[in-house]
C-alpha cells in the first residue's frame, strides 16, 4: 500500500507461523500498511487472523519471515514498540480480584506511565467508556458489554498510534456494537487501525482497506473499494409507488430489455437481475426511463446483498477453485 | 496552553512494568490458598511441636535441647515447604497463560522484565515469610525450651535453609516459564528436585550437600559450624539458582504465549 518504508506502520514479509510442526496457521503473508489506514482483517474461523495479530504484537514468534512495526522488527522483548500499540484480544480476560480502576492502573504501569500521567488518564477513560458508576466493583461480575468497554479503555491508556483490535464487536448487543463502530470511526481520524471481524458489515462501515485470509494465506490485500469492485453488481431491488396496472406494464417493458435475464414484480417491489455482460448504468438508465414513461415513482433502489460479504465470498470461492494452482500467488494479492 | 502541555512526550519509567508485575504477583501470592495453607500448616506444626516439648520440660522436668528440636522442626518445614513451594511456584507463569498474554505481555513490558518480576516476587514472598516464621520459632524456642541456641548460629541456620528454598523457588519459576501446564510443571519440578537430591548424596564427603547441611543444623544452631563450608554451600546454591533463572529467562523470552 505504501512504497516508502518510512511511511509504513506495519510491514510483514513472508510471515509464516507453524505451530509445533503440526498446524500451519499462517503462510507467507506479505503486507504493507501505511499511516492512517483502517484495515479490516477478514477470514473465516481458523483462517489465521488472530495468529497474524499476535505475531504483529510479539506474543508469538514467526516460524519464518518477519514483522516490522513502526519500521522496527517486532520481537517478544520489543517493549518500546508495544508502548505505541493498543491491543484488544477476541475475548478479553482480566486478572481476578481487580476493579476497573486497579486494572487500568496496572495496565498503565505496564506501559511505564508515571503516576502524574496515568492517574488522570485512567479517570478520563473510565468516564469516557461509561464505567464511572462501577469503577470500584470487581470486574468478575461485569457483562460482555462492560468488559468490552474496559478492554477499549485499556487499549487506549497509552494513547497508541496503532490499534490492533481482534473482533471488537464480538458478543456485543446492537447498541454497544453501534457505539464501538462510532468509536472506531472517531479513532480512525488520527490513528492507524487493524480490525479483525467476522461481521463483514462492520468492516464495510469502518474500514478503508481490507486483507482477506484463507487457510492462513492472504488472498487479497488492498483498498476495500477495490475488493467491492470485484463483485458483479447484477441484482437490484426497487421499491416503487404508482398504479398497479402501470407497475405491471412497466415491468413487462423492462422484461423485454436485453440487459436483464430476470425481472420479478412482487407487490410494489421490482427485482432486477442483470445479464453478466450488461453495463449496469445503461441498464438502469433504461429502467428509469421506462418507469418515468409509465408515471411510476421510485421510492428507493439498492444493490442486493452485502457488497463486502459478497466480494469476500467470491474471493474465497475463487481461491478454492484454483486447486493446485494455489501454489502460485493469486493475481489479486 | 493546556493542549500544548498534553502533547509533551511522556517520560516512560522503564522499570515501572517490572515493579508492577512484582507488586501484582506479591499480592496474588499472598491471596492464594496454597500460600495461606502453607503458612497455616507451618504455624500450627511449630506451635504444636514447641508446646509439646515445653510441656515435657515444664511438667516432667526433662531438659529439652532447643537446637535439637528446632533443627528437627526446620528440617520438616523444609521438606513440607518444598512440596508446597513446588505447587506455589510451578504455576506462577503457566497458570496465567490466557490472561497473561492478553492483559500483560501485549503491553509495554519485555519478557525479561516479566520473568524477573515474577521470580523476584516469589522469592521475596516465600523467603520473607519463611524468615519471619523461622525468626518467630527461634524466639519462641529461646523462651520455651532450654536455651542452647546461639544468635549468630540461628541466623546462619536460617540463611542456610533460605538459600536452599531459594533454589527450589527459582527452579519452580523456571519450570513454570517452560512448561505448558501447571500440573506438568509440578510433576517435572518434583522429578528434578528428587533426582537432584538423590544425585547430590553421592558428592564427596568434603562437600556439603543439601541433606548434609540439614543434618548439621543442630550444631549450626548451637554456633558450631564451618563458615567457609557453609558459605561455599550457599554460593553454589545461589549460582545454581542464577543459572536456572537464566535458562528460564532465555527460554521464556523466545517462546509463544
Amino acid at each position: 500500500m505504501a512504497n516508502n518504508s518510512s511511511d509504513l506502520v506495519v510491514e510483514t514479509f513472508k510471515l509464516t507461523k507453524i505451530y509445533q510442526n503440526r498446524q500451519i496457521a499462517l503462510n507467507d503473508v506479505t503486507l504493507r500498511l501505511e499511516r492512517g489506514c483502517v484495515m479490516g482483517l477478514l477470514g473465516s474461523n481458523g483462517a489465521g487472523k488472530t495468529t497474524f495479530l499476535r505475531l504483529l504484537i510479539g506474543l508469538h514468534r514467526p516460524t519464518a519471515g518477519w514483522a516490522k512495526v513502526f519500521g522496527k522488527f517486532m520481537t517478544p522483548n520489543a517493549a518500546d514498540l508495544r508502548r505505541r500499540i493498543g491491543y484488544i484480544p477476541t475475548n478479553p480476560q482480566f486478572p481476578r480480584g481487580m476493579t476497573p480502576i486497579t486494572y487500568l492502573d496496572y495496565m498503565a504501569r505496564l506501559f511505564g506511565l508515571p503516576r502524574e500521567v496515568r492517574k488522570p488518564r485512567l479517570a478520563s477513560l473510565i468516564r469516557a467508556v461509561d464505567l464511572l458508576r462501577v469503577s470500584g466493583d470487581p470486574i468478575a461480575g461485569f457483562s460482555n458489554g462492560m468488559t468490552a468497554r474496559l478492554a477499549i479503555a485499556a487499549s487506549l491508556i497509552n494513547e497508541p498510534d496503532l490499534l490492533v483490535w481482534d473482533e471488537p464487536t464480538h458478543g456485543l448487543d446492537p447498541e454497544a456494537r453501534r457505539s464501538m463502530l462510532e468509536l472506531i470511526k472517531t479513532l480512525a481520524r488520527e490513528k492507524t487501525l487493524i480490525v479483525s471481524s467476522h461481521n463483514l458489515s462492520d468492516i464495510d462501515e469502518v474500514c478503508n482497506h481490507a486483507a482477506v485470509l484463507s487457510h492462513g494465506q492472504m488472498i487479497y490485500c488492498g483498498a476495500l473499494q477495490d475488493l467491492k469492485g470485484r463483485m458483479r453488481r447484477n441484482h437490484y431491488e426497487l421499491d416503487l409507488e404508482g398504479d398497479q396496472k402501470a407497475l405491471a406494464k412497466a415491468a413487462q417493458v423492462i422484461r423485454a430489455l436485453p440487459e436483464f435475464r430476470m425481472v420479478n414484480l412482487k407487490q410494489r417491489r421490482l427485482e432486477l437481475y442483470l445479464q453478466d455482460d450488461a453495463v449496469n448504468t445503461a441498464a438502469l438508465a433504461n429502467v428509469f426511463m421506462t418507469l418515468n414513461d409509465n408515471k411510476v415513482t421510485l421510492i428507493s433502489i439498492r444493490s442486493v446483498g452485502q457488497q463486502t460479504e459478497q466480494a469476500f465470498l467470491d474471493l474465497v470461492e475463487k481461491e478454492e477453485s484454483r486447486g493446485f494452482a494455489r501454489i502460485y500467488q493469486p493475481e489479486a494479492a | 496552553m493546556d493542549a500544548v502541555a498534553d502533547k509533551k512526550p511522556v517520560a516512560f519509567n522503564r522499570w515501572l512494568p517490572y515493579w508492577a508485575v512484582f507488586q501484582s504477583d506479591v499480592r496474588q501470592t499472598l491471596r492464594s490458598w496454597v500460600y495461606r495453607f502453607w503458612v497455616l500448616l507451618t504455624v500450627l506444626a511449630a506451635v504444636g511441636y514447641l508446646l509439646y516439648n515445653f510441656g515435657i520440660y515444664h511438667e516432667v522436668g526433662i531438659v529439652q535441647s532447643a537446637s535439637l528440636h528446632i533443627s528437627k522442626l526446620l528440617y520438616w518445614i523444609v521438606v513440607v515447604s518444598a512440596v508446597i513451594i513446588c505447587v506455589l511456584t510451578a504455576g506462577s507463569i503457566t497458570a496465567e497463560r490466557g490472561t497473561m498474554a492478553d492483559s500483560v505481555l501485549s503491553r509495554g513490558i519485555s519478557r525479561h522484565q516479566y520473568f524477573l518480576g515474577k521470580w523476584h516476587a516469589r522469592l521475596a514472598t516465600v523467603l520473607g515469610t519463611f524468615l519471619l516464621l523461622g525468626a518467630l520459632i527461634l524466639i519462641s524456642a529461646w523462651f520455651l525450651l532450654h536455651e542452647d541456641l546461639s544468635w549468630h548460629g540461628s541466623l546462619v541456620a536460617l540463611m542456610t535453609v533460605a538459600v536452599l528454598l531459594g533454589a527450589v523457588i527459582t527452579c519452580g519459576v523456571t519450570v513454570s516459564a517452560i512448561a505448558n501446564s501447571t500440573v506438568l510443571g509440578i510433576a517435572v519440578l518434583w522429578t528434578i528436585l528428587c533426582a537432584a537430591g538423590f544425585l547430590l548424596q553421592f558428592l564427596p564427603a568434603r562437600y556439603l550437600s543439601p541433606d548434609r547441611a540439614l543434618q548439621r543444623l543442630p550444631f549450626i544452631l548451637q554456633g558450631h559450624y564451618d563458615l567457609n563450608g557453609l558459605a561455599e554451600f550457599a554460593g553454589w546454591a545461589i549460582l545454581v539458582s542464577c543459572i536456572t533463572a537464566l535458562i528460564g529467562l532465555a527460554y521464556f523470552s523466545r517462546r509463544d504465549v
